[in-house]
């Protein structure tokens, strides 16, 4: 009795204390807290384009990604996202190195790129010319904009397990689901595969090079692909997967009916936000039909898929945190206080030092706390106060 | 290795072709007081604040010039987008004008993308003698004004076809209608010269060469006064089907068009900023990255 009140006293504190120099227990957080997190910090940067903020947003992307990422394969990609970030910036700069916008007196000329003469009524477009300093910088910070959106897009894919982010699917669309996550784990397959083949051939000495060698890895790689899909597929056969339900006909085609209905109102309300001088009835009343037919069309297709989740991911305090953290930081920087907006846009025409507005460095430093909010998702690096707590 | 090489190949066709490219004659482009201009010389630059309760702005700027300079010279600036760069004209500023504050402000656009054909600065040309506007096919910085011809620009919106968002005062009213130049005739102009353009810098498409008609043959209709347009005057509404003479109406002034003329200013001083900023930035992102490291230095040990 007494051994085990000392037990849970002792394990307890762990579990719910981060701080006092205790170790949380290591589990992922929910997906969709990471994807909230992740959507609303790159919603805050399209807000600015200034190159220390956007700087600022990176170091926190890495931060929280490294500290707070798995070791699934899908985990190891946020290197990759920052490669076609730094590409993002060298195609802007050349596109406007080469389609000149025009160089000032006051510019800071760099270099001239061949001029191609374009005829009179072509005259809009000029194609080389001179490049000042100013264009290359507001360029790369233009291009810095959309390379951090997309690293928060990397990064809430490094960090959420997209297996579980598709369980939040509703009912209507889970078939939808399982095919969208057997499509997405094809790529690790695949690897896998071809290591497995490329060390087996390795072990009986076989050729590693030319193209004899190629084929003896491409059979049977599309081999084993093929087995595995036969398999899967039995699988998901046995377990009743594709099947009507007790629905009938004519409430499939109510639902398919009710879907399609929405999309396209959905289709027509977004065209009329966009659009100025569309009428006003395309705009926000057909957008919100159309959510309301989405909306009862996945109801009602839902009513006849019955789904147990077998554990559920919790959301509890540390996904409010995140989730909250990042949604705040959109927030400070879209509501103007306390800041001059002409900050969050510094121009670079005539060079002029970025400022570092307070509010807006603050928000993002508070997305940052991300990286130590969540738990952690494996056990602690450092386990000398987990071995004390669990032998006692 | 091989991307460096490619870059230095790119940096030397680009010095070699801006040492072979003849270099365009420097444009001597330069603000005027606005008696300086006539009705066959100098272009008139005249931009409408009407949009923030202000006047009608006109000045006065030597030819060969772009539409660019002429926004930009005696007291004027402008501000690009951070998408289109300086040419893309978002904001336009004269330092006689609330003490040369640029507008649209920044809380009203924030000129990174280009900025929506609802509101934006919409450029119109109107050449000797023509009495309507053209809405302009070139930018400001390849358009080249004709000597005696007018650049207006208004903020609002227009249409594909041309029937909203024209300017309701007339070439007219903004025009120089003297013959010729008025004021301090004999000493320089003005000294607040554009700098000269870099090499190779293109200047779009050469002005037309128009041979000034002799002073003797100038019609009566010009031989107004010299600063008639000063008063208000009725804007008459250019989309007039019969394209009639604007008889100046010196009575029968409408509100909102008020057109001042604005001398040239000393350009506002630019201040480059501290580097306070830059330098708390970067140490925030080098502190945040070096946790970042030592987080993954302790990951990669422990796994």
């Amino acid at each position: 009795m007494s051994a085990v009140a000392r037990t849970t006293v002792a394990a307890a504190p762990p579990a719910t204390v981060p701080g006092a120099g205790g170790r949380r227990l290591p589990r992922t957080l929910h997906p969709v807290a990471w994807w909230v997190w992740a959507l609303a910090l790159a919603t805050a940067v399209s807000r600015t384009a200034n190159p220390l903020l956007l700087f600022l947003v990176l170091a926190v992307l890495g931060y929280v990604v490294t500290a707070r990422r798995t070791e699934a394969p899908w985990a190891r990609g946020f290197k990759y996202y920052l490669y076609l970030a730094l590409t993002v910036v060298a195609i802007r700069v050349v596109f406007r190195a080469v389609f000149a916008t025009g160089i000032t007196p006051h510019d800071h000329f760099l270099f001239s790129l061949p001029h191609l003469p374009t005829p009179d009524w072509y005259a809009g477009i000029r194609i080389g010319g001179p490049v000042s300093l100013e264009a290359l910088l507001s360029s790369a910070t233009d291009g810095l904009r959309l390379a951090c959106m997309m690293c928060c897009i990397g990064a809430a894919n490094t960090l959420a397990n997209p297996k579980r982010a598709l369980r939040v699917l509703p009912g209507a669309l889970y078939e939808l689901g399982v095919a969208v996550t057997v499509a997405i784990s094809v790529a690790p397959q695949l690897v896998q595969s071809v290591q497995r083949v490329a060390r087996a051939k390795r072990l009986r000495a076989a050729r590693a090079h030319g193209t004899k060698a190629l084929r003896g890895i491409v059979v049977p790689v599309l081999e084993d692909a093929l087995e595995r899909s036969l398999r899967l597929a039995a699988a998901m056969d046995s377990r009743g997967y594709g099947r009507a339900g007790t629905a009938t006909r004519r409430s499939r085609r109510v639902t398919g009916a009710l879907m399609l209905l929405g999309m396209c109102g959905l289709c027509a309300g977004a065209y009329g936000l966009l659009d100025a001088t569309a009428p006003a009835f395309l705009g926000l009343p057909a957008m919100s039909a159309g959510a309301a037919l989405c909306v009862a069309g996945l109801r009602l297709g839902g009513r006849r898929v019955t789904r147990t989740r077998y554990r559920p991911d919790p959301w509890s305090l540390p996904e409010w945190a995140v989730a909250g953290s990042g949604v705040l930081s959109a927030v400070l920087l879209f509501a103007n206080l306390g800041y001059d907006p002409a900050q969050l846009n510094p121009s670079f025409y005539p060079l002029t030092w970025p400022g570092l507005p307070l509010v807006p460095t603050a928000a993002i430093l508070l997305a940052g706390t991300a990286g130590s909010v969540a738990p952690p998702p494996t056990p602690a690096p450092a386990p000398a106060f987990a071995r004390r707590a669990t032998t006692p | 290795m091989r991307g460096g090489r490619l870059l230095r190949m790119l940096a030397a066709l680009g010095l070699t072709s801006a040492a072979v490219a003849a270099t365009g004659t420097p444009a001597a482009a330069a603000p005027q007081p606005m008696g300086r201009c006539t009705s066959t010389s100098g272009a008139v630059l005249a931009v409408d604040f009407s949009h923030w309760g202000g006047p009608v702005l006109r000045s006065c700027g030597t030819t060969p010039t772009t539409g660019y300079e002429l926004l930009n010279q005696g007291g004027w600036s402008t501000t690009g987008t951070g998408h289109d760069g300086p040419a893309f004209i978002c904001r336009i500023g004269y330092s006689g004008f609330q003490r040369g504050r640029q507008y649209p402000t920044p809380a009203q656009d924030d000129c990174v993308l280009t900025p929506p054909a609802s509101a934006y600065w919409s450029y119109w040309h109107a050449d000797p003698g023509a009495r309507d506007w053209t809405y302009s096919q070139l930018g400001a910085m390849l358009y080249k004004p004709k000597p005696g011809s007018v650049d207006l620009w208004i903020f609002g919106g227009t249409d594909i076809q041309g029937t909203e968002g024209r300017p309701k005062v007339t070439p007219d009213q903004l025009r120089a209608h003297n013959t010729r130049p008025q004021g301090d005739a004999g000493k320089p102009a003005s000294t607040h010269k554009a700098p000269t353009l870099p090499p190779d810098a293109d200047t779009g498409p050469a002005p037309e060469r128009r041979t000034p008609p002799p002073s003797k043959t100038v019609s009566p209709q010009q031989k107004q006064g010299p600063r008639t347009s000063e008063k208000p005057k009725a804007p008459k509404p250019s989309k007039s089907p019969t394209g009639k003479p604007s008889t100046p109406a010196p009575a029968a002034s409408r509100t909102g068009t008020r057109v001042v003329n604005a001398e040239p200013a000393a350009d506002a001083e630019h201040d480059a900023g501290s580097l306070l900023p830059v330098a708390t930035g970067a140490g925030l992102v080098v502190l945040i990255g070096g946790a970042a490291g030592y987080v993954a230095y302790r990951r990669r040990r422990a796994g």
